[in-house]
């Protein structure tokens, strides 16, 4: 009766906001991937004689230094494509982390149900209380600054996030005859998880996967920019943000840059998570179709 | 006076697609209705009559609108009428009782606060008034306590009692027209009853017309004054009630009524109509007699012209060439169904207990049995079903000697084996010997498998290296034994009917070559002839593989149908049992004798 011009599993390419949302985050990507090729300079060599050049366009521009340079003749387009490569790894590693223990627990706890669920739950209620910002203060504090323990961080404050709202998604699915019949046809209870009920909470994991890129990424420029991120050998978002606090005056540009890198980042991954959100979810996708 | 309260001239109904193009859902269709009238529509789901009553009750869907004809309701143009003047009408003057009672009350209100927002719209400002005028309109419809019913929210009443409010909310604004979308076909056949007789009730008290749709012919034949069947968007066949179910001149309606089993008549095969009801999109292209493909009186002629709705005797219209071969059409014969080995158990029962406890406040604590010492067994081969209403404990026991819930005490030895116990080698024991059939074939299908993969998920559980190739065999067995095409297997299930998908719902079951089948209601919510058609392919199935059946049932003449033997269910005890025939002609048990009054059309 339907059209269906394109397979079922891609029919979320068709919405706008997955497509503005894949090309944001894939131009950063590509920016972080690619950082050593694209940038023009090395982002840490300093250049005294030419500090806090203006970018190319403006009067006093320097063509070498497209961005313009800061407070220590470092080039700027080249310190933000390597901050690109902390923002992406910080991102990535840490949502994989904080999903794979939230959804472990919550799929534990959603499908075997009764003591398993009330432990695993008071955990996540325990672990809720202590305010996230105080949490992740102190977690810095006890592993000390770095990016790996940024990482560590953002996965210990953020599984409950993943754990909670996976494990109704998972208590809907459970009741679902189909998860039942596997059981009667002989699955192991571990096949009955990977294959019925898995399947049916991926959208929304992928979707929680997306926005949680989006909250590290401001996470870690908090961090950075109170330096318990990467040292000053290496370049990050929230880093630049703080250095360029004492020239705001001679060089706003400084300051604009990596907020928009962050902003533009964050915006892409949002996007991305709420149109993956309205197209993998069939109760948002039905009440379309009527 | 006999002025029509609502009538339809030529009504048509078009859908406009994704792409622009339009397709007629309903097409000419024309009636009149008079006031304390009844009028039945009849047809299997698609043909189109919830969508005739929406468009009555002007709730079509988006992109649905009416293009042709008209349809006026006391004298004024409901299709032309303006949205103000429409919603004047809404709710005053028609009302709408729908399918799905909890569906309709909105979950996080009370009672009292949706009817009082109802009556406070209708005019009736003062809050105690309001209170006043909703208790007289709840003890109407008999529902006892209506102070304290008011003060309760939707998901503490049972679906009759909520379908009894909505009644009772419908009839407050003494409605001329009251449209009933198949108002009790989720409720079980005794409060069925009691809805109907209510329904009854209140037309005779505030002389309103109704329009009934239903796809059960025995309630429309209890209920209706007339009735006019549709299928595929047209009317084929109208006439006053008794006239035309006693002798149908429509096919059609030959076949529908030949399919429903009979609770009293003498035992008879039920007529397995071929096919299905052509969808939207196939209809575009379709030239004659719509029911040509699956008439078993099609002739040269219905092939090529569409016939026409047209009188036939006096206050009888049908749309057919060939009406007088109508009552000609029979059953065919389909074979004396497989006896049973009786003197081999198979399954055997002993005081079997389920309790529940359930916590009501601090320290009260109460213990519900949802299967009380129920004892019996089944032979191999044999049919036996399970009756009562939804509550009875049918089908809690039905998951107890599968093994999704544990007794609290009592035995069930299965295949000579005690299945009682919850070991992992007890599981895949019971499992070798007894599969289940889930009612809600919506659920119990992952609408991310495809249906090869779902009815051969016993081969994936057994042997996960087997070769794909093998697999595939296996599943295009499984198609072929259930009646279903080998290319099916491709698709999902949303892109099945609800007959195919309950076919690979059997399938799935019947890949582990079980011994027990368990069915939990697996043809109630379908119509009619699908019905018929997967009561004659499990009598086939009987046959060719030999299993047992423990089928959980409301319907009482499908139990009748299928089953030698039948245990009667109340309250979790199991008050009669004995063979089908001999339980349903002279029933012992009062409980038994109050089912039996229930069904409609005896």
């Amino acid at each position: 009766m339907r059209k269906r011009p394109m397979r079922k599993e891609l029919s979320f390419l068709r919405s706008g906001r997955v497509t503005a949302g894949a090309i944001l985050v894939g131009i950063v990507l590509i920016c972080a991937l690619f950082a050593p090729l694209l940038a023009p300079h090395d982002p840490q060599e300093q250049n005294l004689i030419t500090t806090l050049t203006p970018p190319a366009w403006s009067t006093g521009g320097d063509p070498t230094y497209l961005l313009g340079t800061d407070s220590l003749g470092r080039d700027v387009l080249s310190r933000l494509l390597y901050g690109a490569r902390v923002a992406m790894t910080v991102a990535v590693a840490a949502s994989l982390g904080a999903m794979l223990i939230g959804a472990t627990l919550a799929h534990l706890a959603g499908y075997f149900g009764g003591k398993v669920d009330w432990l695993i739950g008071r955990a996540v209620d325990v672990w809720m209380s202590f305010p996230p910002v105080v949490l992740s203060l102190v977690l810095m504090t006890g592993l000390g600054a770095g990016i790996s323990s940024v990482i560590l961080a953002i996965v210990l404050v953020d599984w409950t996030r993943f754990c909670r709202v996976l494990r109704a998604e998972v208590l809907v699915t459970r009741r679902q005859d189909y998860v039942a019949a596997a059981r009667l046809v002989g699955f192991s209870h571990w096949r009955t998880l990977t294959r019925e009920i898995l399947p049916a909470t991926m959208p929304l994991l992928i979707t929680l996967f997306s926005i949680e890129m989006g909250i590290a990424v401001i996470v870690e420029a908090i961090l950075s920019f109170v330096g318990m991120s990467v040292g000053a050998n290496q370049s990050a978002w929230g880093q630049m943000i703080a250095d360029a606090r004492q020239t705001i005056y001679e060089s706003g540009w400084n300051l604009v840059l990596p907020m928009l890198a962050i902003f533009v980042t964050v915006l892409g991954f949002n996007l991305l998570g709420d149109g993956l959100r309205r197209t993998l979810d069939p109760r948002l996708a039905q009440a379309r179709e009527l | 006076m006999t002025a029509s309260m609502l009538e339809a001239k030529n009504l048509t109904v078009e859908s406009r697609l994704a792409d622009g193009c339009r397709l007629p859902v309903l097409s000419g269709i024309s009636f009149a209705l008079e006031t304390g009238k009844v009028l039945g529509l009849v047809g299997e789901s698609g043909a189109g009559k919830s969508m005739l009553g929406r468009t009555i009750a002007q709730l079509l869907p988006p992109g649905f609108s009416v293009s042709a004809g008209s349809l006026s309701f006391a004298g004024r143009d409901l299709v032309r009428m303006g949205a103000q003047a429409r919603r004047q009408l809404l709710g005053r003057e028609i009302a709408f009782i729908p399918q799905e009672p909890l569906g309709a009350l909105n979950p996080v209100m009370t009672i009292g606060a949706q009817f009082g927002e109802h009556l406070s719209r209708l005019g009736i400002r003062a809050e105690k008034r309001r209170r006043d005028e909703a208790q007289v309109l709840l003890e109407a419809v008999h529902l006892p306590r209506a102070v304290q019913l008011l003060r309760q929210y939707p998901h503490e009443l049972s679906g009759g009692m909520c379908q009894r409010v909505l009644i009772a909310m419908a009839f407050a604004s003494r409605p001329k027209l009251v449209i009933a979308d198949e108002p009790t076909t989720a409720l079980d056949a005794t409060i069925q009853a009691r809805i109907i007789g209510l329904m009854g009730e209140m037309r005779d008290a505030y002389g309103a017309a109704l329009v009934f749709i239903t796809h059960d012919l025995r309630l429309a034949a209890k209920f209706c004054d007339e009735v006019m069947v549709l299928y595929a968007g047209r009317a084929v066949e109208k006439g006053e009630t008794r006239d035309l179910l006693s002798a149908p001149l429509h096919p059609y309606t030959r076949c529908l009524q030949l399919a429903v089993p009979s609770l009293s008549a003498p035992d008879r095969d039920l007529f397995t109509l071929p096919g299905e009801m052509p969808g939207l999109a196939r209809l575009a292209g379709l030239h004659g007699c719509r029911f040509a493909r699956r008439c078993p009186n099609v002739g040269e002629i219905c092939r090529n012209e569409e016939p026409k709705l047209s009188p036939v005797a006096p206050k009888r219209e049908a749309a057919c060439f060939r009406t007088e071969m109508t009552l000609d059409i029979k059953v065919p014969n389909q074979g004396i169904p497989a006896q049973p080995k009786l003197a081999s158990p198979l399954l055997l029962v002993e005081a079997l207990e389920k309790r529940y406890r359930s916590r009501r406040g601090l320290l009260a604590r109460t213990e519900l049995a949802a299967v009380d010492g129920v004892s019996f067994t089944v032979s191999e081969n044999e049919f036996v079903g399970v009756v009562g209403e939804s509550g009875s404990g049918k089908s809690t026991l039905a998951k107890l000697i599968i093994g999704l819930e544990t007794p609290s005490s009592g035995r069930i030895e299965l295949g000579g084996h005690d299945a009682s116990d919850r070991s992992e080698n007890a599981r895949r024991r019971r499992l070798e010997s007894a599969q289940m059939v889930f009612q809600d074939p919506q659920s119990a299908l992952n609408p991310r498998r495809r249906v090869a993969s779902i009815v051969t998920q016993v081969l994936e559980a057994a042997a996960p290296r087997l070769p794909a190739s093998a697999r595939q065999l296996r599943a295009e067995e499984l198609l072929a034994e259930v009646g279903l095409s080998a290319e099916l297997g491709a698709r999902y299930p949303s892109q099945l009917s609800g007959g195919q998908k309950q076919r690979v719902n059997i399938a799935r079951a019947l890949c582990a070559t079980p011994k027990l089948l368990i069915a939990d209601e697996i043809v109630s919510g379908l119509d009619v002839s699908v019905q018929a058609q997967l009561i004659a392919l499990l009598r086939r199935l009987r046959r060719e593989l030999s299993f047992a059946l423990l089928l959980i049932s409301h319907d009482l003449a499908v139990v009748r149908k299928l089953c030698e033997r039948v245990l009667v269910m109340w309250r979790g005890k199991i008050v009669e049992q004995g063979v089908t025939a001999e339980v349903f002609a002279r029933p012992r048990h009062p409980y038994t004798r109050e089912l039996i009054a229930a069904v409609p059309g005896e």
